[in-house]
C-alpha cells in the first residue's frame, strides 16, 4: 500500500531543482537503470536508512556542483547521473557503502562479463 | 558524431553497471531486500497514478448516474469502480470532485503547501507547488489558464478550488465533442492529469 512515506517523498521534492522528471505527471524514466536507481533511493529512505531530506540535500549539491563545472570540463546534463551521485554519497555518510567495496564490486562484474564475451565468442 | 554516440552509450553503460552493483551490494549487505526496490516502484507505477483519475472521468462520461454519484459523494463514487488498494482508503476519503460544463471551469490550486490527490493524478508536477503559481492561481485565475491555453471567456464562471489535508479536489473535464464513437477505454486513454486540475481541456486526437 503508498503508505505516508511516499508521499511525504514525493511531495517534498516538488518544485525543487531536485523534482524528477516527469511526463504528464508519471516520473519519466528513458533506461532502466534511472527506474532502477530511483527505486533504490527511496527503498533505502523507507527502509530507515536515511533521511529523505538527508538524500535531497546531496542531490542539490551534486545538482550545484555540476553547474559549477567549467565549461569545458562540464559533461552534458543528465539528471539520474546526479541522482546515483548523490546517493553514493549519502551511503557513505551513513557508513553503508564503502566506495572501494563497489569499485571492486565493478570490476568484478566486468571481468566477468568480458569472461562471458570470450566464451561466446570461442 | 559517431564518437559522439559512443560516448553517450559508455556513459549509460557504466551509469548502468553502476546501479546494479550497487543495489546487488545492498541486497548481499541486507541492508534492503530483494524485492524492496520493485514494491516501492509498483505503487507509482500500478497503485497511484493518474490512470485511476483517467478511469473515473471516463466511467463518469459514459454514465450520468455514476456522475451525479461522484459529484454528490467522491469516496463513495470512486469505491464502486474497485481499484487498486488505497484508492477507497485513507487518502481516497479526502478526495471531492467538481465538473467543469458549459459557463462553468474549475481550477485546483493548494495555497498552503502541496496537497494533492495523488491516487488519483499521480505525481504532482513542478509547478503546482511553485508559490507564483499558487498565488497567481488565486488572484487572476483566467490570465493563469490562459498561459496555460486554456481561454476562458468573460461569459464563463472560473471556480478555484483550494486543496487541504482535508479535502483534495479535482476536475471533472468536459467530455470532448464527438466522442460518441469511443468506448470507456478509450475515453480514458484522452484524460491527462492536467485536465484533471483545470488548466487543459481535452480535445480529439487529430486523425
Amino acid at each position: 500500500m503508498f503508505t505516508r512515506f511516499e508521499e511525504f517523498a514525493v511531495n517534498s521534492m516538488l518544485g525543487q531543482k531536485d523534482s524528477p522528471p516527469r511526463s504528464h505527471g508519471r516520473l519519466q524514466f528513458t533506461q532502466d537503470w534511472q527506474r532502477s536507481l530511483y527505486g533504490l533511493a527511496l527503498a533505502l529512505s523507507k527502509a530507515g536508512h536515511f533521511e529523505w531530506e538527508a538524500f535531497r540535500q546531496n542531490l542539490i549539491g551534486s545538482i550545484s556542483t555540476w553547474e559549477q563545472l567549467p565549461c569545458d570540463n562540464q559533461p552534458p546534463w543528465d539528471y539520474y547521473e546526479r541522482y546515483l551521485e548523490a546517493l553514493i554519497k549519502v551511503l557513505q555518510e551513513h557508513s553503508l557503502l564503502d566506495t572501494d567495496e563497489l569499485q571492486a564490486r565493478l570490476i568484478e562484474t566486468k571481468s566477468e562479463s568480458t569472461t562471458t564475451d570470450l566464451r561466446n565468442i570461442a | 558524431m559517431s564518437q559522439l554516440f559512443d560516448y553517450e552509450k559508455q556513459r549509460e553503460a557504466e551509469s548502468a553497471a553502476k546501479v546494479r552493483a550497487l543495489e546487488a551490494l545492498l541486497i548481499e549487505k541486507g541492508v534492503i531486500g530483494s524485492d524492496s526496490v520493485d514494491t516501492v516502484l509498483a505503487h507509482f507505477e500500478t497503485v497511484a497514478g493518474p490512470f485511476n483519475g483517467a478511469k473515473i472521468v471516463a466511467r463518469a462520461w459514459v454514465d450520468p448516474e455514476y456522475k451525479a454519484r461522484l459529484l454528490a459523494d467522491t469516496p463513495k463514487a470512486i469505491a464502486e469502480l474497485n481499484l487498486a488498494q488505497g484508492m477507497d482508503g485513507a487518502e481516497g476519503e479526502h478526495m471531492l470532485a467538481v465538473a467543469n460544463a458549459p459557463g462553468v471551469h474549475n481550477l485546483i490550486i493548494c495555497t498552503l503547501c502541496s496537497c494533492y490527490p495523488w491516487p488519483i493524478l499521480g505525481l504532482p508536477p513542478y509547478w503546482y507547488k511553485d508559490p507564483v503559481f499558487r498565488a497567481r492561481g488565486v488572484r487572476e485565475p483566467r490570465a493563469v489558464l490562459k498561459e496555460f491555453g486554456v481561454p476562458v471567456g468573460a461569459e464563463t464562471k472560473v471556480e478555484v478550488w483550494d486543496s487541504s489535508a482535508q479535502i483534495r479536489w479535482f476536475v471533472v473535464p468536459e467530455r470532448p465533442a464527438n466522442s460518441e464513437h469511443l468506448n470507456e477505454e478509450q475515453l480514458a486513454a484522452l484524460v491527462t492529469p492536467e485536465s484533471m486540475m483545470g488548466v487543459a481541456l481535452i480535445e480529439l486526437p487529430a486523425i
